[in-house]
Formats: C-alpha cells, sequence, structure tokens
C-alpha cells in the first residue's frame, strides 16, 4: 500500500484511539446510567473501528474477525443481556453521590491517563516499530481508568461498565501489540464480555431484590471488627443530602 | 503589499456586514424548527437601523466607562478580524501583528469592559450577569489555554494561518486524534462564549436567568445598537476562527487576486450557514443546564482538550 | 483421549443435573461424576507419574498434561469429590427447593470443570478464560444463601476478581507482544514460552509476569488485593468454601506458578524477589489478622491468604530448592483447608451462628464437630505429625539451606503467630467456659444462640465425608506415597528451568 493511504489509516488509527480515551473519561463522569452505558457502545464501535483499520494497515485479516466478534458482542449482545438480565432500575437511576466529586474525579482520571503513557512508553520501546501505535497506552489507559470508575462508583450499572472498560482497554492494546495471536483474541472477546455481564447483572438482580437498591457500593457491613449484620442499610444517605448533593 | 491591506479590510466589512445576517438567520432556524415561521432574517439590520436612531439614555450616575464600552466592544471584533484568515488563506498585512492568544485577550478586553460597564450603572441585573460571565469566563480560560497549547505543539506555531495549513498539509493529517478532538472541545468553547445553549439561552427574557444579555440591559440608542452589533461580531469572529482556522482551511481564497477573495465570501458564508444550522439543531436537543452545572460542561470540554494533547503526545 | 473425558464429566453432569428427578437424583448424580473424575485423574496422575506422556488425541497444542499439571488435577477431583459427598448432608439440611438445589449442582459442576480445565490447558489465553469462568460459576454459588452479606460478599469478590483478570489479560498479551518480539514463531504455549524466554525483551516479560502477578494474585487472594477473600470464603456453604478455599486458589496459584521457569529462563529477571515480598506480606498480614477474627469461617479464610503466602515465599527461596516442599504445601494445604471449612461447616449445622463469640464449650453440644474443628485447626497450623508440618518443615529447611535467614525468620514467625491465633479461637469455642459468654449478653438474652443449641446430628454423609478429607491430612504427615513422591519431585522440576 502507499506511503500516503498507509499514514491515513495511522491517523485515522490515532483518532479512533483519541475517541477511544474520551469516552473512557466520559465513562468515569458520567451521571445518567444510560448515558454511561452509550458511551460503554460507543467504546466498542471504536474498538471495532481500530481493529479494522489495523486489519487493514497490517493486512492482518483475522483482525476483521476481531472486529466482527467484538461488534456482535458488546454492542448488541451486552445490551440485550443488560436488559433481559437486570432490572429496570439499574437504567433509570442517576447517581448523584460519586465517591468523590466530578471534577476532582476527571483530574485524577487525566493523571492517571498520563501515567499510562509512561507505563506504556518502555513498553513501546521494547517492540518491533510496526506495533508502535498510540493503542498500548490508550490501552493502558482504559485499563486504569476502568479500574479507576470501579473505585469511584457506587451504582451497579457504571461499576458493571467500568470493569468492561478495562477489557476493552486491554483489548485495544491487544489488538496491536499482540495482533498475530490468532483465535484466541476473538475467543476472549467474544467470551469475556458476555460473562462479566451476564454474571453482575444477575447479581445485581439478586440485590436489588434483597437489599432494595442498585447503589451495590454502599454495601459494606463484611468487616474484620463487625460481624453482626447491620441493624439498619449501611451508609444510606438520607434524601435531604441527597438533594443537596444533586443541588451542588 | 496594497493588496493584502486592501483584503484585509474586505475582511473586515465582511465581519460587519454579515455578522448581523449570521444572528438573523440562527434565529429564523431555531423558529422553523419550532415549526414557525420566525422573523426575516433581516430582522437584525431593522433592529441596528432603528436603534441608531433612537435617543440614547444615559444614567446621571454612570461613568466614562459605561460611555466607552460600546465603541470597544464594537472595536474589539475588528481588530481580531485583522489577525485572522476570514477569506483568505495566506497572511494578509496585518497577519503577524498577534497570534490567537492574542487575539483572544483582545476579545476578553471588550469582554472585561462589557463587565465593568454592567457594573457601573448599579442596575441589579448587571452584576448578576456580569459575574456570571466572569464564571464561565474563568473556566472557559484553561480550555483556551489547552487548545493553544495543543495548536502550539502539532502546529509549531500559534499564528492562525500557520496552524489552518497544517491540518490539511498532507489530507491525511485532518483526522489525527488532536484535530478532531480540538475541534470538539472548541466547540464547546463556542457555545459558552457565545451564550449558546446549554451554557446560556440567548432568546431568554428572564433577567434572572440571564447570563450574556443582563450586561447591556441599561443600554438604549445607539450605545445598544454597538453593544448588539459588537456581540453579533465577535460570534462571527469566533466562528471564522473555528471553521476556517481550527477545522479546516477549505474554501478560502488562495489566488491573490481581489476576485478570488471576493469569490471566497460565498464559501465562507456556506461553511458558516452549515455551522449554524449544527448549532440549531445542538441548540433545539439540549436543554439549558443549571448555572453550577456549567462547571461541568467545562469540564468536559477541558477534558476533550487535554485528550486531544495526550492523544497527540501518545502518537509514536 | 482421558483428558477430555475427565473435562466432558462434569459438564454432563451439570446438564444431567438439569433432569427433574427426584431430590436424591442431583447430588447421586454429582458425587458419581467427580468419584469417576477422581479416579480418571488418579490414572492420568499415575501416568504421568511413571514417565509418560499424556496428551490428548485431538490436539497436542492446546491441551499438555505435566507433572504439575497432573498434580493439581488430581488435587481438584479430590476436593470436588469430598465436597461433592459433603454436600449431600449439607445441602439436604436447609430444606431447599428443588429448583435452588438442582441450581446449586449446576454451578458446582460447572465450576469444578472450569478449574479442571485450568491445568490441562496449554495455552495461557485459554487458560485465562477459564479463570473467567471459574468466577462466574463461583459467585452464583458464593452468593447461593442470597443473604445481604453473601450478596456483598459475592459482589465483591465478583468486581475484584474481574478487575484482576482484567489486569491479567493485558499481561498474557503483553506476554504474547513479548515470545513474539524474541523471534518465535511457535505457538503461544507454556512450553513454548520457556524455550523463547532467554530472548524476550527484559521489560516486555517484567511487565507481563507482573501484571500477572498482581491480575492473577487478587484471585488467589495475596495481601493487597485479599479483601474479597475472608468474605467470600465465609459467606459461600461450607462445601463450596472448600472449593474456593481448599482448591480455587491454589489452582489460580498454579497459572502464576507457570510463569516461573518462564521467569528464570530469562536473564536477571527479579522473580523471586517479587515472590517473597508479595509472599511475606501476605503471610504476616494473614497471621495478624488472625488474632482478632470474630468469624470462624474467616478464620480459615485468612488462614488460606497465609497458606498461599507460604507457597509463594517458598517459591521465592528457589523453587530448584523449596520447589518440593512448595508442592507438598500444596497438597497438604489442598487436603487440609477442605477438611477444615467441612469441620467449620459442621459446627454450623450445630449451632447456627457464624460468631466465635457465641460459641463457648462446644465440646459438650456436638463432640463430633470439636473434635473436627480442633483436628482441623491443628493440621491447618502445622502441629506435627500433620501434612502440614511437613510441608512447611521442609520449606524453612530449604530457606536456611538457602542462607535466607531474614525471609525464613519471618515465615518462621508468622506461621507460629498463625498458629497461635487460631488455636486460640479454636480453644475457647471448644472448650471454653460459658460463663463469659452468659456475661457478655446478659441484658439481650434472644441475642446469644446458646440458648437454643440444639445438638442436630451430622448428616452421614458429612461425616463420611470428614473422614476420607482426614486420611490424607493423617498420612501425608508422616509416608508420602512413591507414586506422589515421583509427581511432587516432577512438579518441582517443572517449576525450574
Amino acid at each position: 500500500m502507499s506511503d500516503t493511504t498507509n499514514q491515513l489509516l495511522n491517523n485515522l488509527n490515532s483518532l479512533v484511539t483519541g475517541l477511544f480515551l474520551l469516552t473512557a473519561f466520559g465513562i468515569v463522569a458520567m451521571r445518567q446510567a444510560r448515558g454511561v452505558l452509550f458511551l460503554f457502545i460507543v467504546q466498542s464501535l471504536l474498538l471495532a473501528a481500530s481493529a479494522v483499520l489495523l486489519g487493514l494497515r497490517y493486512t492482518s485479516h483475522h483482525l476483521y474477525g476481531v472486529a466482527v466478534v467484538n461488534l456482535i458482542s458488546k454492542p448488541i449482545i451486552v445490551p440485550w443481556l443488560l436488559r433481559k438480565t437486570s432490572p429496570s432500575e439499574v437504567y433509570t437511576r442517576r447517581e448523584v453521590d460519586q465517591v468523590l466529586n466530578i471534577p476532582t474525579a476527571l483530574l485524577i482520571a487525566l493523571a492517571l491517563a498520563i501515567l499510562a503513557y509512561f507505563l506504556g512508553l518502555p513498553l513501546l520501546n521494547a517492540v518491533a516499530p510496526e506495533f508502535r501505535g498510540p493503542n498500548v497506552p490508550i490501552g493502558i489507559a482504559g485499563l486504569l481508568l476502568g479500574a479507576f470508575t470501579i473505585t469511584v462508583r457506587r451504582e451497579a450499572l457504571p461499576l458493571l461498565i467500568g470493569l468492561l472498560v478495562m477489557e476493552n482497554g486491554a483489548f485495544l492494546a491487544g489488538i496491536d501489540i499482540a495482533r498475530n495471536l490468532k483465535m484466541l483474541i476473538e475467543l476472549a472477546i467474544a467470551t469475556d464480555g458476555l460473562i462479566i455481564v451476564f454474571i453482575m447483572s444477575v447479581l445485581t438482580r439478586a440485590v436489588q431484590k434483597q437489599v432494595g437498591t442498585t447503589a451495590v457500593g454502599e454495601l459494606a457491613s463484611l468487616k474484620e471488627t463487625t460481624v453482626e449484620p447491620a441493624d439498619k442499610p449501611a451508609n444510606h444517605r438520607n434524601d435531604d443530602e441527597r438533594i443537596f448533593n444533586n443541588a451542588r | 503589499m496594497f493588496n493584502h491591506i486592501l483584503f484585509n479590510l474586505i475582511q473586515v466589512l465582511v465581519v460587519m456586514a454579515f455578522a448581523p445576517l449570521a444572528s438573523g438567520v440562527t434565529s429564523r432556524l431555531k423558529e422553523m424548527i419550532q415549526s414557525k415561521r420566525g422573523p426575516s432574517i433581516f430582522q437584525p439590520y431593522r433592529d441596528l437601523w432603528k436603534l441608531f436612531h433612537k435617543d440614547e439614555i444615559v444614567s446621571e450616575d454612570s461613568s466614562w466607562i459605561f460611555r466607552f464600552t460600546p465603541y470597544i466592544v464594537f472595536v474589539t471584533p475588528i481588530f481580531v478580524t485583522l489577525l485572522i484568515p476570514v477569506l483568505t488563506n495566506y497572511p494578509l498585512f496585518f497577519a503577524f501583528m498577534g497570534d490567537m492568544i492574542g487575539g483572544g485577550f483582545i476579545l476578553a478586553l471588550g469582554g472585561f469592559f462589557a463587565t465593568l460597564a454592567a457594573i457601573d450603572t448599579a442596575n441589579p441585573y448587571g452584576p448578576v450577569g456580569a459575574s456570571r460571565t466572569r464564571m464561565v469566563g474563568f473556566l472557559a480560560e484553561p480550555v483556551f489555554m489547552i487548545v493553544f497549547f495543543t495548536v502550539s505543539f502539532v502546529a509549531g506555531s500559534t499564528i492562525p494561518y500557520i496552524v489552518q495549513e497544517k491540518w490539511v498539509t498532507p489530507p491525511a493529517n485532518f483526522f489525527l486524534p488532536s484535530h478532531v478532538l480540538l475541534v470538539l472541545a472548541f466547540l464547546m468553547l463556542i457555545l459558552a462564549e457565545g451564550g449558546r445553549i446549554p451554557v446560556d439561552n440567548p432568546g431568554g427574557h428572564f433577567e434572572l436567568a440571564m447570563i450574556d444579555e443582563s450586561k447591556s440591559l441599561e443600554y438604549s440608542g445607539r450605545g445598544f445598537a454597538l453593544m448588539k452589533w459588537g456581540g453579533q461580531m465577535k460570534f462571527f469572529v469566533l466562528l471564522c476562527i473555528f471553521l476556517n482556522v481550527l477545522v479546516t482551511p477549505w474554501g478560502l481564497a488562495g489566488g491573490q487576486t481581489l476576485g478570488a477573495v471576493l469569490w471566497a465570501i460565498p464559501f465562507v458564508l456556506f461553511k458558516i450557514f452549515c455551522f449554524l444550522l449544527a448549532l440549531v439543531v445542538i441548540e433545539s436537543s439540549l436543554s439549558k443546564l443549571r448555572l453550577f452545572r456549567i462547571a461541568e460542561f467545562l469540564g468536559a470540554a477541558f477534558i476533550t482538550s487535554v485528550a486531544a494533547m495526550i492523544a497527540q503526545v501518545f502518537l509514536p | 483421549m482421558s483428558i477430555l473425558i475427565i473435562l466432558l464429566l462434569p459438564l454432563i453432569a451439570a446438564v444431567l443435573v438439569c433432569l427433574p428427578l427426584k431430590k436424591a437424583w442431583a447430588p447421586g448424580v454429582t458425587v458419581v461424576s467427580s468419584l469417576a473424575t477422581l479416579i480418571l485423574s488418579a490414572r492420568v496422575a499415575w501416568l504421568v507419574s511413571a514417565g509418560n506422556s499424556v496428551t490428548a488425541d485431538l490436539s497436542a497444542n492446546w491441551i499438555a498434561v505435566d507433572g504439575l499439571s497432573a498434580l493439581i488435577l488430581v488435587l481438584i477431583a479430590f476436593v470436588a469429590t469430598t465436597a461433592a459427598i459433603y454436600s449431600v448432608g449439607y445441602m439436604a439440611h436447609g430444606n431447599l427447593k428443588l429448583g435452588k438445589l438442582r441450581l446449586y449442582y449446576i454451578n458446582y459442576n460447572l465450576f469444578v470443570f472450569s478449574m479442571l480445565a485450568i491445568p490441562v490447558l496449554a495455552e495461557p489465553t485459554l487458560v485465562w478464560i477459564v479463570v473467567e469462568l471459574t468466577t462466574l460459576a463461583s459467585a452464583l454459588l458464593v452468593s447461593f444463601e442470597n443473604t445481604r452479606e453473601a450478596l456483598e460478599a459475592a459482589w465483591k469478590y465478583v468486581v475484584l476478581s474481574l478487575m484482576g483478570a482484567g489486569m491479567a489479560l493485558f499481561g498474557f498479551l503483553v506476554l504474547f507482544a513479548a515470545m513474539q518480539a524474541s523471534g518465535s514463531t511457535a505457538a503461544y504455549t507454556w512450553s513454548h514460552l520457556i524455550d523463547a524466554a532467554p530472548l524476550m525483551p527484559p521489560v516486555l516479560l517484567q511487565t507481563a509476569f507482573l501484571l500477572i502477578l498482581i491480575g492473577l494474585g487478587t484471585k488467589v487472594g495475596l495481601v493487597p488485593m485479599h479483601t474479597w477473600l475472608p468474605d467470600a470464603h465465609s459467606q459461600a456453604p461450607s462445601p463450596v468454601c472448600a472449593l474456593l478455599s481448599g482448591i480455587e486458589t491454589t489452582s489460580i496459584l498454579y497459572v502464576i506458578l507457570r510463569l516461573f521457569p518462564v521467569m528464570q529462563a530469562a536473564p536477571n529477571s527479579h522473580a523471586e524477589t517479587w515472590a517473597i515480598v508479595l509472599g511475606l506480606i501476605s503471610v504476616g498480614t494473614a497471621a495478624f489478622l488472625l488474632l482478632q477474627v470474630k468469624d470462624y469461617k474467616r478464620l480459615f479464610a485468612f488462614s488460606t491468604v497465609e497458606h498461599m503466602g507460604i507457597i509463594l515465599t517458598a517459591l521465592g527461596l528457589g523453587a530448584s530448592v523449596a520447589g518440593y516442599g512448595a508442592m507438598q504445601q500444596i497438597v497438604s494445604h489442598c487436603v487440609t483447608k477442605s477438611f477444615c471449612f467441612f469441620a467449620a461447616g459442621a459446627v454450623l449445622l450445630s449451632v447456627e451462628t457464624r460468631q466465635i463469640s457465641s460459641i463457648r464449650g462446644l465440646i459438650r453440644q456436638s463432640p463430633i464437630a470439636s473434635a473436627a474443628l480442633v483436628f482441623g485447626g491443628l493440621a491447618i497450623t502445622g502441629a506435627p505429625p500433620l501434612a502440614v508440618f511437613l510441608s512447611e518443615f521442609s520449606i524453612l529447611k530449604a530457606g536456611l539451606t538457602q542462607k535466607e535467614y531474614l525471609a525464613t525468620g519471618l515465615l518462621a514467625v508468622f506461621i507460629v503467630v498463625a498458629f497461635f491465633g487460631i488455636m486460640l479461637h479454636v480453644n475457647r469455642m471448644v472448650f471454653g467456659a460459658k460463663e463469659i459468654e452468659a456475661d457478655e449478653h446478659a441484658n439481650s438474652e434472644t441475642a446469644s444462640p446458646l440458648h437454643r443449641f440444639t445438638a442436630s446430628p451430622l448428616p452421614v454423609s458429612c461425616k463420611l465425608a470428614l473422614v476420607v478429607a482426614a486420611v490424607p491430612v493423617l498420612v501425608f504427615g508422616f509416608y508420602i506415597p512413591q507414586p506422589l513422591n515421583e509427581l511432587l519431585t516432577q512438579a518441582a522440576a517443572a517449576l525450574t528451568k
């Protein structure tokens, strides 16, 4: 292929990864559960797009397979499975009290993204030049931001999406540096997201039935010091405080 | 040389002449999207004409600031016009007098005086609007900075003419992540700075909810006309920076002749019209944010601009 | 071929369990299939120990069994069998609905399947997928009792395990990149990794190792990532706890162990240092946390953290010297820990509380459960002449011959602290005077379950499971059969290059 085409593909791939990073930031901060799901779907589409672009760029046809599997499993089956298995409450929830307030969370997320760059740099220097795309640092950033999402969120759906973002990040890096790992990546992508979604939504449903909320992050009765079941739901803030936080 | 001065003046005239039109088209489109007929797209010209022929009332207790501000607000966008590419994709006479940051400062000067004037008359709504404008301004400032830094990082310069060229040579550069993300971030900035939904409602008539409008409540007659016209020109200039410098220089005149420059006018107006269409769709599909949520909106813009920078750094 | 049958048996059982038959059907099928699995695994282990190579006929690429795999395989099958026998009585005790019971056995068999697949699969990515499957199946078992606490435990377990799995996934992908960067074009399997290791870029290899160590270490319960383990391992039904604590942690640890020969083949890797640091931190933290535990199932859960730390430390002391001890420790941990949870389940059945402070003088209430608890406590803390004693002793000895005095000394101290921690609580529960308890709850009579002690008889199958599980704990303390010895040697050899 000609140099201009290659450069165009490289730039398009960089663009796709840049947007991937942006969606990861959005998932950290977005309040509406449904919005988080939407961003995740966009992110999965971007992952598939990156696979296609890399496949074109390096004429590595099995990456198309990765893209197809990814397109089927994440943007289609994951939301469907969620709708089937989790209580509808998870969609309508707005998360008004994250562990950190949103600007702080975003600043930390930024710091993590920059950290990801420094983590990715030595890895990039160690591999052959054709693997040195922006996928690795941004994949690491996705991994870190997903983990960060899990730590700052309390609602079930954003937590679940946080896990999926971690996987997406790993795969985004994987389709670049482990491009030649045929079949296995497809298999991993196909099974993994579904495992996560299935198990988490079944648990969410059980939690919602048993405890009456999908704010799973507020479950905190198991500790070393107390084994007595808590008398009242632990850590439930009263509604006034919620409204106050909302207004703030 | 003489040509370039002439083209510069033509740019100024274009901005002065078509800024009210852009505003008229926007409000007409907006009404149409709400299934109404809406005012004529030339209504802003009639408003200006009418205002210029009315008497001006100035409060006894106001100082010179109040009287001078309309002229400053009117003149600052014109100065900026001299610095940026409105019609040509090659630098004109004044192009190297200031870069994008300089242009930002000049626009900020107008905003600064408008704020002072709003406080000057002791109208109760003026200071409210002024302080809100400042809040938005403070929050938008870091985004502007990051955008400019990223631009200079990519293009090696902040002179608008050099920047615009960078995005299309080679054409694949158009898809650089830094470019697309910067455009996104700057779009959000335009919404904030231009006082559009979701930050501010330009069509609102409720003083307590106003951000931008309430600053010129005390003006009448010629002063009000200048303030209004200045505001429209500022928005037009922002659009020119956005569309011609940040998005793409396509459609600008490449030739040195007068004809080529005049021929560029319909293209530029067409680009602006397309953007206004998009803007109207955005405005109609979103609702105004609560005041304290504006911080989050601009936070999103900030993140986007930083993502642009990070993506640029990540490029191998 | 027998490997494939081993893998298929639990799957078939999981399907058969669904048949709408009588209540005894599901447990029966599970017990029979696990017994068959055990026999087949033992045969595989026998063949491997005799030096025969066992591969699947279909494709040698993605299934490979060496000494280490065979050892883990037979341990999984053993614990799965005893836990299946134990489940028969234990689950019948709760008067569950038939559907719920079936659900339990479906998940049980799937869980066993996913664990059996870990040691026999040769491709790291496939192993990673089955590790995810273990999380899937076991999470539903942890949340089986469906109480608020059980759900919380399951949630924590799932979130942390999956977070770890995400990191491990990236680690495995980096590992593949490292293999590719070394110029190797062979298939991505454990053995080819070892071949490629000397030429791998150290940065990639180290990063991959750390990512996998931390990612899968989360599921093993190594200390900074252990927070879910006591919750999940205490809230699940007791037979599941035996599986989780006894064998799941070990089989995940096996995946980490597979990386040690790779790291050793590479020049100046620091795998040992990391292993010693993480291992000692785990042992130390767990030992001291044991002292303040208030729930006797958590007691054994923390002991699992401690044992995982011991195994990792042993690896760190030098796989060539302490490898045998580490393998021995894996064996003794599996058999002893599953026994401990059976004992804990027996106690739970007879007193229906998990709190240590609510149980005093158990010996008068339920002699069998008490005896099992004391035996389990002594066995897991390494009292001579039981299995754990022997393995811990050989690890410490190896540490001393390696002249790693600091690490060995710390390890010894922590083991002693853990001994006191566990025996203190067990002693109070079994022999403690009732008066202490009565004082504490003087004003809240209803809060104390002491008064409704009904010495419900232990189901026969539970007794049987206890006896079967106790045999290796006793025997391996002073006698290791020749085939097992051979297997342990081979497994230890697989850890070095």
